[in-house]
């Protein structure tokens, strides 16, 4: 009888071994990306025969990179803001709605759908269109296509959360006499602030990595940094991807970290006493 | 139907010790509940049972058998779950057949034991249901009829009535006594509440802190409670410290917080020494509480001896509050600065109030006592 | 006009009063307005625009000609064998990537939920970064590994595994390997949201009654946790059957996305859009197989 007890043994063993391993493959390709900024020699090879940090002064010499990194930024923060004022009106909008009309049932599959449509496909079309209006390689064009991706996941989070809280409170307040904007600010918003600034950081760091559309969209003087990054790559590949690859992770690590800071320093702060 | 016997089970979870040093014999056919306030170890003890945890030592039988090392599918237990643990994605039907389609029964023999097990938790009819629509007491039976399907060795039960409400909880606690007499079956039961404790049980083991304390009837459980943590446990009830000033051969004379000296009379012999710290428990179903006609009969707190030989205490206090319970009131009375409570049945309720002298008397017999360390002192 | 004086603050009243009876819905519309209309200005008309020049004709001088209605554009892609047969390689991308992903991702997924403390954290800690990196980094950082000279190669080769090196960059197996990490993070977040949810005991009450470990999960983790079973595949197939980054990092053979891109630099508008059409088309096709398929395991979908 025990050999049964054996062979579940064996299969737990086996499931470790199974996720651990999984685990360290899903983090190499990151430390190849931070291993080869280091690297001492123009190829890339991993592990680097090696190490200098020669890539990253290379970096900061190089003007078609921090423009890039600039352009990034602008592009950013402006999906952020636009995909947070959207999502945030569009869930608050539809959590007001009593009964569910038609057009609240439909806006949850419409913003959605281009989360399951090919970078690509969405890069062509909106290129074929921007180019209609003339708008094609402007900030704007990437911020309106970056915002059609990033605002799904403020939308989802913020229904999420909108859905957890005590719309009583809201009645409360307006019973007390406070008008709609009164009672956003004062009574819903410090509910909700952390679930907004949550849903605006994924946005940014959605805009911040994508690259199809931006490559489709961008014209030299508005191309981010993963758009360079691509066409570096496919010319010669020397480190400097690398150098600005960490940067971009180390940039997302600390926001992420900042924002588990902001939000939970209450619960750090408990944790660490 | 089947025997169980648990040998010195242990279960640790990294320092802390959640069951310690569980031994019993649990009888074939019998139903079992096991007793404790939560954190106790008797839902752990269950989980060992069903091979749902692994215990660190110890052995468990079922039928003569060792089937510590078997897992928990190979165990020929059932376990009715705290919060039900139905299937949500497969019909009532499906859920009840579940056991059944593990062991390669036939399709058809599935759906027709199926049923007839849904029959005998009244839930006929509702084989189709998504369990998601039940009711508390619904999904409570269909779990119920889930683990009888596959006739089980040992039924185990971790609270499952725990999420009733009470009227609920009550019917089903009849309703489940009712189903252990039909199928014949040995039924381990946890639970936190002593009543239904008491109104299921054959035979009640008491848990606390990872240990079983005591095995027994529920009259003797409740009559002759092994040590002081059952007696406070099992009801309400009045804890006086006391010291032991006079002991004679068929009594032990206390001097209390009360502020009285009382007696309690002994069978001979009484294992107690003048000096000893006792506690002593007065419940409240013993004690009689009246208006004192005459506040200074007490005067020099001499007890008083009845005819037939037999002692009967009494103090004398103010009600300071009265509680009415339904079919029982309760006052809170102070004793010499001491509270205490004593019951009266609704009948009799006009009487006292608040700031009146009254008398609370009983027999010397009913009272137990206990030493500092907890064990039941043989009066 | 006499009426008038009297008339002009009983319809203010009476405006007033509209507002107030539906003040709510009305500001549910207000609020949800800048949303809709964000969603119809870039992405329902631009789709319109699509269908509309996949349907112009093609001109020498413009991207396409004005104001023409031709099938000349279906009926070149139609017709073209090599387009075809790209279009059949990024399907076969797109289904064993898919099929790896959900694999993977269940087990990861499952292995998320069942641990405590510090691994649990690391593995999820392990799925959410890679997301914080742009994918083209991602796939690239897979060169140094595969290619002949690699990491992986020198590992198998002093292992005495291998005698002389294999090609794994560029090729098909670098592909697969590269889209399957894009997309593995997202299959796994999206299990593992389904899964968090559900209650331990009902897989411990399967065990109870006798089913074997993998049983309990096939009979009952797996029907659970189809929703976001389904959301995990939809999400893998179509990203990878349009596959972009990784087939132009890690090889040389043409997918649907590389194509196509080549369209729109060939100028050739009419042609790319009659192509996305297609393509489009024919991953809502699949995607509503997948979808009735998986549904008739188990789990009603929820949208929302």
């Amino acid at each position: 009888m025990s050999s049964t007890l054996h062979r579940e043994t064996l299969e737990t063993a086996a499931f470790r071994a199974g996720y651990l391993s999984l685990l360290a493959i899903m983090l190499l390709p990151l430390l190849v990306v931070v291993v080869t900024s280091f690297s001492g020699t123009g190829r890339l090879a991993f592990p680097p025969e090696s190490f200098s940090i020669a890539w990253y002064g290379e970096f900061l010499d190089s003007v078609r990179w921090l423009d890039a990194f600039t352009n990034s930024i602008i592009v950013g923060v402006g999906t952020a803001l636009l995909a947070t004022v959207l999502g945030v009106t569009g869930a608050f909008g539809q959590e007001l709605e009593d009964d569910d009309g038609l057009l609240g049932t439909l806006l949850a599959p419409l913003v959605l759908v281009p989360l399951l449509i090919p970078p690509v496909i969405l890069g062509i079309t909106l290129l074929m269109y921007f180019n209609e209006f003339g708008l094609r390689g402007s900030y704007a064009s990437i911020v309106l296509a970056h915002t059609l991706w990033a605002t799904p996941l403020v939308y989802f989070v913020m229904r999420s959360v909108f859905s957890r809280f005590d719309w009583q409170q809201l009645d409360a307040a307006q019973d007390l006499g406070a008008g709609p904007v009164q009672s956003f600010v004062h009574v819903v918003f410090p509910n909700v602030k952390h679930g907004i600034f949550v849903g605006g950081l994924l946005a940014f760091i959605i805009s911040l990595q994508e690259f199809v559309m931006a490559l489709f969209l961008s014209t030299p003087g508005t191309q981010t940094i993963p758009v360079i990054a691509w066409t570096e790559i496919r010319q010669a590949l020397d480190p400097v991807v690398s150098v600005v690859s960490t940067i971009l992770v180390v940039i997302s690590v600390v926001a992420i970290v900042a924002a588990v800071i902001a939000t939970n320093l209450e619960w750090l702060s408990r944790q660490l006493s | 139907m089947s025997e169980i016997t648990l040998s010195e089970l242990e279960k640790q979870y990294g320092d802390t010790t959640a069951v310690e040093d569980v031994s019993v014999d649990i009888r074939d056919g019998e139903l079992l509940c096991l007793l404790g306030p939560s954190g106790s170890g008797k839902s752990t003890t269950l989980r060992m049972i069903a091979g749902l945890e692994e215990p660190t030592s110890g052995e468990i039988t079922i039928n003569g058998e060792d089937v510590t090392d078997q897992s928990a599918y190979e165990r020929n237990t059932s376990t009715v779950f705290q919060d039900w643990a139905l299937f949500p994605h497969k019909s009532v039907l499906e859920n009840v057949a579940f056991g059944l389609k593990m062991r390669d029964v036939p399709k058809e023999q599935r759906r027709e034991r199926a049923e007839a097990m849904l029959e005998r938790v009244q839930m006929g009819g509702y084989g189709d249901e998504d369990p998601t629509n039940l009711s508390g007491g619904q999904k409570q039976r269909v779990a119920l009829a889930r683990s009888l399907a596959v006739n089980p060795d040992v039924l185990l039960l971790d609270e499952p009535l725990s999420n009733l409400d009470k009227r609920l909880r009550e019917d089903m606690q009849i309703e489940l006594r009712e189903i252990h007499e039909d199928v014949e079956e040995t039924f381990v039961h946890v639970t936190h509440d002593q009543d239904e404790a008491f109104t299921l049980a054959d035979r009640i083991g008491i848990m606390n802190e990872g240990e079983l304390i005591q095995v027994g009837e529920p009259t003797e459980v409740y009559e002759n409670p092994a040590n002081r943590f059952i007696e406070g446990f099992l009801g309400d009830t009045n804890f006086v410290e006391s010291e032991a000033v006079r002991v004679t051969d068929d009594a032990v004379h206390v001097e209390t917080e009360l502020g009285y000296e009382l007696v309690l009379p002994s069978d001979g012999d009484p294992d107690v020494t003048e000096g000893a710290e006792l506690t002593l428990s007065l419940r409240p179903e013993v004690l009689s509480i009246e208006q004192d006609a005459a506040a200074d009969s007490m005067e020099g707190h001499e007890q008083p001896v009845l005819a037939d030989g037999s002692t009967l205490n009494a103090v004398v206090g103010t009600v300071e509050n009265v509680l009415y319970r339904g079919s029982t009131v309760r006052y809170s009375v102070s004793v010499n600065g001491t509270s205490m409570f004593a019951e009266r049945t609704g009948a009799n309720t006009d009487a006292l109030t608040a700031g009146e002298e009254v008398r609370i008397e009983w027999e010397g017999d009913d009272v137990l006592a206990f030493r500092p360390d907890g064990s039941q002192v043989t009066l | 006009m006499t009426e008038t004086p009297t008339r002009v603050p009983t319809s203010i009243a009476a405006v007033r009063e509209r507002i107030a009876g539906q003040s709510s819905s009305n500001r549910a519309l207000l609020l949800m307005a800048p949303l809709l209309a964000f969603e119809l200005l870039v992405f329902v008309i631009p789709f319109f625009i699509l269908l509309r020049i996949s349907f112009a004709e093609s001109s020498a001088n413009f991207v396409y000609a004005e104001g023409t209605v031709s099938l000349e554009a279906y009926a070149s892609v139609l017709t073209n064998e090599l387009l075809w047969s790209i279009v059949g390689y990024s399907f076969l991308i797109g289904v064993v990537v898919t099929v790896l992903s959900v694999l993977i991702g269940l087990f990861y997924a499952y292995a998320i939920w069942r641990s405590t403390g510090l691994v649990k954290s690391l593995l999820l800690f392990s799925v959410v970064l890679p997301l914080l990196t742009t994918l083209v980094i991602r796939t690239y950082a897979f060169r140094p590994l595969l290619s002949p000279t690699g990491t992986l190669n020198e590992i198998l080769l002093s292992l005495g595994l291998l005698s002389e090196p294999i090609s794994f960059y560029p090729g098909t197996i670098a592909v697969v390997i590269g889209q399957l990490y894009i997309v593995l993070p997202y299959a796994v977040l999206a299990i593992y949201s389904v899964l968090a949810t559900m209650d331990w005991h009902v897989v411990e009450a399967a065990r109870d009654l006798g089913a074997s470990r993998p049983r309990s999960i096939l009979e009952v983790v797996v029907p659970q946790v189809m929703p976001g079973i389904i959301v995990a595949t939809v999400i893998s197939f179509a990203w990878s059957v349009g596959a972009y980054a990784a087939p132009g990092v890690l090889s040389s053979s043409l997918t649907f996305a590389i194509q196509v891109e080549d369209m729109m630099y060939g100028m050739r508008y009419p042609e790319a859009g009659a192509f996305s059409v297609l393509m489009l088309l024919l991953m809502l096709a699949s995607i509503a197989i997948i979808f009735t398929v998986l549904n008739r395991f188990g789990g009603e979908f929820d949208l929302a």
